[in-house]
């Protein structure tokens, strides 16, 4: 509402700054042959003084002064053609009315197709001192943000927000959060756990040595700490040490509660890590992802050699998703590869292709999760 | 509130202001209304205020970092220091592209107000033709580049301005370069204008002029200011690239400056004026050449915000558009235009058609220089890149010439001059620039010929204006207090060209000594080192984390040690990585000592904790933008002179005394 009245107003403004002076009567105003008369005579009068100050030699002076008088006669001799040009009154209202009425039309038709004219501002600081009852979760985050910008040794604050963010999968963030935690409360259980985690996180669910190192600091800290001893386990399974890997998640499941969420997803693991002991076998159809042969052969080899195998393992895949598109899994998990291998422009590449190939909810899904990991759609 | 959206409303409404402004003027013109000429004046104002305005808002949306408005998510963030918030508004196509049309609208506008004593139809047909321009670049913003459209929901934080625009350069360059930019559409609004009442008014060298050196002025130190924000940010320690950017701005300073000159003698003689017409036809256009080169984004650099095809084509338009029709008109009335006075080849006319002649064919070196490689790889597809070499091989042979002739200019008599009494009158100024050559090449025998014949070049055109002045005070032939209030009472215009011409000599000198006796040492240090740098020394003190406002950067002190074992200062250079963008950049560090510099730029560090340290010494490399700023001095004191605001008010003086004059 305020919008259309300011809007009218400036309106109104601009159309009164064409409409006045069409009302108002002007002078006769000089023709352009008295503005030539007197530029000459200054020009004479200039003259006189380049004379003087010996800018120009006498014989040339007057030669120059010939000329301008020359000028000047020629001007008096043709007569003032201006002045007889009267306009047409009729013509004159015409194009008057004509721009009076254009400054509306045209800012308010244009404006309808370019405007939002019902969306407010919406500056940062207002934004943030909104009541938190109606702020979603992005908006308590930036709050929480904008608040530790400014108190950046809360060590509390990185405490509340870095659970957060990792299940916001915004795993960088997480782990910059849990490292000002540390270092600001000191060392916990929780804390190293959750730093194992979403070191992990980044690395697209793949367990770094880094992420290893704070899953033991925190098993240290606490023996039962449920996080770490599933994720270590994680680690024993993406080494290929499947079978270790199951005894450490079927001793968890045992010592803990019925009840306990953890409890269940070590019993998961333990299912799953029946399946593929039982799947590891040469018979085998391939399947999508990497056998467990693959993973094995890879545990032997060098690094460089490790890094290889992947690359083929993922270049195949590439090929795979070429041929049949329609597989969400496989684009997320293409992408994961490339962003733990550090080639951003094929992960960014392979993103744009999985959402071409998507439908609507798959591919958002898909933007999310590669969002998650830094990537940004760039379409 | 919703201040955006009216934002948003009133460049709209200054569109269709723009429109008006074309229409109305020129109707009037044409069918001999008075009211509706002067009609023109009101409307250009109302539409400068709402393009203002509209400015203003989106400025407020940055410095409020809303992020509803996409413009400001995609350029700013809530951390950034409140200047570069500020700056951010034109740290991007759009919101440049805006600050291009307030100052398009403000000349208007100028033009508006300070036109009362212009023949009544020449001024609605200039206001006309800038509204025109203002139209079809508003139509360009909205429809191509809007700065208001919307982002809902809107984020929480924005994207951050590229760092390397992070700077106070950032503040000045642009408005600067605009104002030169644009400044030049009022002389082609002025052509434009003459073409069509197909007479060109003995006045009209004269409202030309002025508009012409504060277009220049501005685009002088646009240009400089540019150079050494490249200097000092980029961290390669060079001034100049011949990069096509660059040259974008560098043909209409040239061209301007052609039109700068043949517009003395328009005014003065009446002669040239269908060469100045187009010459001021060619001036903007080529300002709309660099605004479709940098805009387009046919070329790629930092000034490339973002590349869209149909904002390319949509500029290439208004460049068919504008520079096509003003040629067709051209064409069409130039031989109605009558030509003006005679004079001897030896003249100071003559001097500056020489002038002319020779900064035309610079400017078309530059043209081919800068145009050619793009039409090369639009046709073959071949990159090719065309630097220095091929600049120094063409644009030096062309400049060297006028810059020898530049003294003797100011110096020669109207319609015919004496070459021979003008030398003598020189022949100080001669005599101590052989010195100089001489004193060079015995010195410095390294650094050659080329070198002392640069300096001794430089000196003769630092004291060539200085005899001019020294004569026309008649110093040393009258009491020095005589000399001294002749010299004050000298038309300002010719003050003016001295320190102008002296400006030029004194950016040449710094331009000479830098390339010829510049030193480059690049080394590898660690803390506590000492390096040789000429017959200085520096000493690399340590690192420092440095936690800036959005922003870390470690930083490396190093301490100046002259020639003589004392301590001279201290300069830090830095890496600096901006978290929003997580882009590293690069500070260089440079301390002023007198008039030259100590520029140090960092590398990548070493296993061994040391770090790549390149370090130049630049002798007399201020002078270079010193120079420039005393060319914008000298276009500013010509600004002031009583010539350009005679004019003509003839509203008391009428036909009938002029008569008499001339029988008399």
């Amino acid at each position: 509402m305020l919008f259309l009245i300011v809007a009218a107003l400036l309106t109104v403004g601009a159309s009164l700054a064409v409409l006045l002076p069409l009302t108002k009567q002007v002078s006769r105003v000089a023709t352009a042959d008295a503005h030539d008369i007197e530029v000459y005579r200054d020009q004479l009068q200039e003259l006189e003084r380049d004379a003087g100050r010996g800018l120009i030699a006498p014989a040339e002076a007057v030669e120059a002064r010939t000329e301008i008088a020359r000028r000047l006669l020629r001007i008096s001799a043709g007569g003032d053609t201006q002045a007889d040009r009267h306009g047409s009154p009729l013509a004159a209202r015409a194009v008057g009315v004509a721009a009076v009425l254009a400054v509306p039309l045209v800012s308010w038709g244009l404006y309808a197709t370019l405007g939002s004219p019902t969306l407010p501002d919406a500056p940062l600081s207002a934004r943030l001192a909104e009541n938190p009852k109606d702020q979603s979760i992005d908006e308590l985050v930036a709050r929480a943000e904008a608040h530790l910008a400014g108190n950046p040794e809360d060590g509390r604050g990185w405490d509340v927000l870095a659970p957060i963010y990792a299940r916001m999968q915004r795993q960088q963030d997480a782990v910059a959060a849990y490292r000002h935690a540390i270092r600001l409360l000191g060392d916990s259980a929780e804390r190293q756990a959750g730093l194992g985690e979403a070191l992990a996180g980044m690395a697209a669910g793949l367990v770094t040595a880094e992420a290893s190192a704070a899953l033991r600091r925190a098993i240290e800290l606490d023996p039962a700490n449920s996080k770490a001893r599933f994720f270590l386990a994680v680690a024993m399974a993406q080494d290929g040490r499947l079978a270790e890997a199951k005894a450490a998640w079927q001793a968890m499941a045992a010592a803990l509660p019925e009840n306990d969420a953890w409890r269940g997803a070590a019993e998961n693991a333990v299912a799953e890590a029946d399946r593929r002991l039982a799947a590891a076998s040469p018979a085998q159809q391939p399947a999508p992802g990497p056998t467990q042969q693959d993973i094995d052969a890879a545990a032997e080899l060098s690094s460089q050699d490790r890094t290889a195998m992947i690359e083929t393992m993922v270049a195949g895949l590439d090929a795979r998703l070429r041929e049949n598109p329609q597989d969400e899994e496989g684009w997320a998990r293409l992408i994961r590869s490339y962003v733990v291998l550090g080639k951003s422009d094929e992960a960014g590449d392979a993103l744009k292709r999985g959402v071409a190939a998507l439908d609507g909810a798959a591919a958002a899904r898909l933007t999310t999760l590669a969002a998650s990991l830094g990537l940004v759609a760039t379409e | 509130m919703a201040m955006v959206e009216i934002g948003h409303f009133a460049l709209v409404l200054a569109f269709a202001l723009a429109l008006v402004q074309t229409a109305v003027p020129f109707a009037g013109a044409r069918i001999g209304d008075e009211r509706l000429m002067a009609a023109g004046g009101p409307i250009t104002i109302a539409g400068f205020l709402a393009t203002a305005f509209a400015f203003a808002v989106l400025t407020s949306a940055y410095v409020q970092s809303d992020f509803s408005v996409l413009n400001v998510w995609e350029n700013s963030h809530s951390l950034k220091p409140m200047l570069y918030k500020i700056t951010g508004t034109w740290g991007n196509h759009e919101g440049s592209m805006l600050l291009w049309v307030v100052i398009l609208t403000f000349f208007g506008a100028m033009v508006a107000l300070f036109s009362a004593n212009l023949p009544a139809s020449l001024r609605a047909d200039v206001l006309s033709v800038q509204g025109l321009i203002g139209a079809a670049f508003l139509l360009f913003v909205l429809t191509t580049s809007n700065p208001f459209t919307r982002l809902i929901p809107a984020p929480f934080e924005g994207r951050d301005l590229n760092p390397i625009l992070q700077d106070i350069g950032l503040a000045i360059h642009p408005p600067l370069l605009y104002l030169g930019y644009v400044g030049f559409s009022v002389c082609f609004s002025f052509a434009a204008a003459a073409l069509i009442e197909g007479r060109i008014d003995a006045a009209w060298a004269r409202w030309v002029r002025p508009w012409t050196l504060a277009a220049w002025m501005f685009l002088t130190g646009g240009i400089a200011m540019g150079s050494y924000w490249a200097y000092y940010e980029l961290g390669w320690g060079g001034f100049w690239f011949w990069d096509p950017v660059e040259n974008a701005s560098f043909m209409p300073w040239l061209a301007g400056t052609a039109l700068l000159h043949s517009a003395i003698v328009m005014e003065k003689r009446s002669a040239l004026k269908i060469w100045s017409v187009l010459l001021a036809i060619l001036t903007f256009s080529l300002s709309l050449l660099g605004t479709f080169l940098v805009r387009s984004g046919v070329l790629t650099s930092v000034h490339a915000f973002a590349t869209d095809p149909s904002r390319g084509v949509f500029i290439l338009a208004i460049l068919t558009l504008f520079i096509g029709g003003s040629l067709a008109l051209f064409a069409l009335r130039a031989g109605t235009l009558t030509a003006g006075g005679l004079f001897h080849p030896i003249s100071r006319e003559g001097s500056l058609v020489l002038n002319n002649l020779f900064l035309t064919t610079a400017t078309a070196t530059v043209l081919v220089g800068t145009l050619y490689p793009l039409l090369l790889e639009a046709v073959t597809g071949d990159k090719i890149s065309v630097g220095a070499p091929f600049f120094n091989l063409t644009f030096g042979p062309v400049m060297l010439p006028l810059l020898v002739a530049v003294p003797f200019g100011p110096l020669l008599a109207w319609k015919r001059g004496d070459l021979l009494a003008v030398s003598q009158r020189l022949f100080a100024a001669f005599a101590v620039a052989i010195f100089a050559t001489l004193l060079v090449l015995m010195l410095v025998d390294s650094a050659g010929a080329f070198a002392a014949a640069g300096v001794g070049l430089s000196a003769w055109l630092i004291l060539g204006p200085l005899t001019d002045l020294a004569m026309k005070a008649a110093v040393g032939s009258v009491p020095v207090a005589v000399s001294l209030r002749r010299l004050i009472g000298l038309p300002r215009s010719i003050i003016g060209t001295a320190l102008g011409h002296l400006g030029l000599g004194l950016t040449t000198l710094g331009i000479v000594c830098t390339l010829a006796f510049q030193v480059e040492h690049i080394t590898v240090m660690k803390p506590g080192e000492t390096t040789d740098i000429g017959s200085r020394q520096i000493r690399f003190e340590g690192f420092s984390p440095v936690q800036g406002p959005n922003f870390t950067e470690t930083r490396a002190l190093f301490t100046a040690i002259a020639a003589d074992r004392s301590e001279s200062g201290r300069v830090s250079a830095a890496k600096r990585v901006y978290t929003a963008r997580q882009m590293p950049t690069t500070e260089a560090g440079i301390l002023t000592l007198g008039l030259s510099q100590l520029y140090v730029s960092l590398g990548d560090p070493t296993d061994d904790g040391g770090i790549v340290v390149r370090i130049w010494w630049k002798p007399l490399v201020t002078l270079i933008w010193l120079g420039a700023l005393v060319m914008m001095a000298g276009a500013g004191v010509s600004l002031t002179d009583r010539r350009l605001r005679v004019g003509a008010p003839s509203r008391r003086s009428r036909a009938g005394k002029a008569n008499a004059e001339v029988s008399a």
